[in-house]
């Protein structure tokens, strides 16, 4: 009998990395889940290594679209019948640069990809789990949410943002059994960071470049090194469970002790 | 294949509450637990109750004493060889008063019983973790170790002080393998909270049930915590996949907190 047996799950960014990891440890507790991502290829490549047969779907769109994430709500309740947990997962930064030289348009990008995506996810799937009076969404924000670091302010802006949204949203359902929390990962290597991190790297100020930021995170650590996807999917499967039940509005971390508070 | 197969636990105040819901599920998950209390006979009550034969032993003791908080983390490491997980569990307060009018013996007391203990726990256990490269602390906080209510100062200031020895340990032993974290539960109704709630809620200059509902409706949840709500957060602490995850002061309390 698996955590999520008769669980309906819908993951944004869940081909590669965290949402990946999340897809894979709700599918073995006995979930059924949607993924998603931009890239067809990636999403079938993506199904054929989770091998879960009709227990996974791919639903490809931009998160940072809103007919995208509400297509991807959409579509997990008419192909599953049902969404019991919203996974905000997807996130990034494409060309970021500290405030005096961030342009409108990466600014754009990074909120409606990063706080605008978990907007019009949570409205869509609390329309649906409000009259069920039931369900769980989580949110991947970030170390960032509670901190800020030089040269990534569109980041710390939307992970802080994503904070706030989530506490307010957790207070509204609180007693409809829908529980709404966030988890703050540290740096992990993800693709989206190997695929940004040295852009990143370079509007910080970082002269060594990516390997530069990787050190600079594990050394702000307790544990001395990234965190891993594995680490942040076994919060989520928890979050996800009844176990879970009285968890709300919670900002979780998984960052090794780096965070003050 | 349980998430603590082959775990040892110790869990001071472990044989009713938080405690004893905590070794419960510990035992589900096959670690091998070492609970305690002041009461060698509410200790073999309890034994009975949960009936894990061996797995499960009792070692008496009153944490309010520095030679029994180290004679019961040593006295796990004694009956199973080791110990992978201490729960620094066993806390509470007495004689609650505003700040004003409180007396040196409730600030000691209550210092005693949740703040020192948790040190001189901690600090054998490490004893044991740092060699061995290993290991998971779990301290018992409260949303007291994050806000504060008037009339209860020698809890929230206890449960304050918890978190700042759990953040700073957590930063020693963060590249040993050993995590050290706060479980920060809201409200329950524990034996504890039944025995010492009046008199609190007297302090705060209100009646028992009111103590109860003021805190059920600050959270989002509308009524108040389960013990299995923490247990459950421990079992994931614990575990191997709550290896990047130190320094933390988790919140089990429905949404009370800011933070």
């Amino acid at each position: 009998m698996g955590k999520l047996d008769g669980k309906v799950a819908c993951i944004t960014g869940g081909t590669r990395s965290i949402g990946r990891a999340m897809a894979e440890s709700f599918v073995a507790e006995g979930a059924k889940v949607v993924v998603n991502g931009r890239n067809e290829e990636k999403g079938a490549a993506c199904l054929a290594e989770m091998d879960a047969g009709d227990n996974a779907t791919f639903y490809a769109g931009d998160a940072s679209k809103q007919e995208a994430v509400e297509g991807l709500i959409d579509f997990t309740i008419e192909k599953y019948g049902q969404l019991d947990i919203c996974c905000l997962n997807s996130g990034g930064v494409q060309m970021t640069a500290p405030v005096a030289q961030m342009t409108d348009e990466e600014w754009q990008l990074e909120v409606d990809w990063n706080l605008n995506h978990v907007f019009w996810g949570m409205r869509r799937a609390m329309n649906h789990m409000i009259p069920r009076e039931s369900g769980r969404i989580m949110v991947t924000s970030s170390v960032e949410g509670k901190l800020g670091k030089p040269g990534i302010p569109g980041y710390a802006a939307t992970k802080h943002a994503v904070n706030g949204l989530v506490k307010a949203a957790a207070q509204e359902v609180g007693t409809l059994g829908i529980t709404v929390n966030s988890i703050l990962p540290g740096l992990i290597e993800t693709d989206i960071v190997r695929e940004t991190g040295p852009d990143s790297a370079d509007a910080m100020g970082l002269e060594g470049g990516y390997d530069a930021l990787i050190e600079m995170f594990s050394s702000e650590s307790a544990i001395k090194r990234p965190n891993t996807v594995e680490e942040v999917a076994a919060v989520a499967l928890f979050l996800a469970s009844d176990a879970a039940r009285n968890m709300t509005g919670v900002m979780f971390p998984v960052d090794g002790g780096t965070m003050p508070y | 294949m349980g998430a603590l197969e082959g775990r040892v636990a110790c869990i001071t105040g472990g044989t009713r509450g938080i405690g004893r819901a905590t070794a419960e599920a510990f035992l589900r998950e096959g670690a091998k637990v070492v609970i305690n209390g002041r009461s060698p006979e509410k200790g073999a009550a309890t034994l009975e109750e949960i009936g894990a034969g061996d797995d499960l032993h009792y070692i008496a003791g009153d944490v309010k004493q520095r030679s029994d908080c180290e004679a019961i983390v040593n006295g796990t490491v004694d009956k199973f060889g080791k110990i992978d997980i201490l729960f620094a569990n066993a806390g509470g307060a007495s004689n609650h008063a505003p700040v004003v009018d409180l007396t040196d013996d409730a600030m000691q007391d209550s210092m005693l019983w949740n703040y020192w203990h948790t040190f001189w726990a901690m600090q054998t256990a490490l004893k044991h973790m740092i060699p061995q490269e290993s290991g998971r602390i779990i301290t018992m906080s409260s949303v007291e170790g994050k806000v504060g209510k008037p009339g209860i100062s020698i809890y929230v200031a206890a449960k304050h002080a918890i978190n700042g020895l759990t953040k700073s340990a957590a930063q020693e032993v963060g590249t040993m393998g050993i995590t050290v974290n706060s479980v920060c539960p809201g409200a329950i109704e524990t034996d504890i909270m039944t025995a010492e709630g009046p008199a609190a809620a007297e302090s705060m200059g209100l009646t028992y049930d009111g103590l109860l509902d003021m805190f059920a409706q600050e959270s989002a949840i509308k009524r108040l915590n389960d013990v299995s709500d923490v247990a459950e957060v421990c079992v994931l602490l614990a575990s191997d996949a709550g290896a990047g995850i130190t320094g933390s002061m988790i919140s089990i309390d429905g949404g009370t907190s800011p933070y």
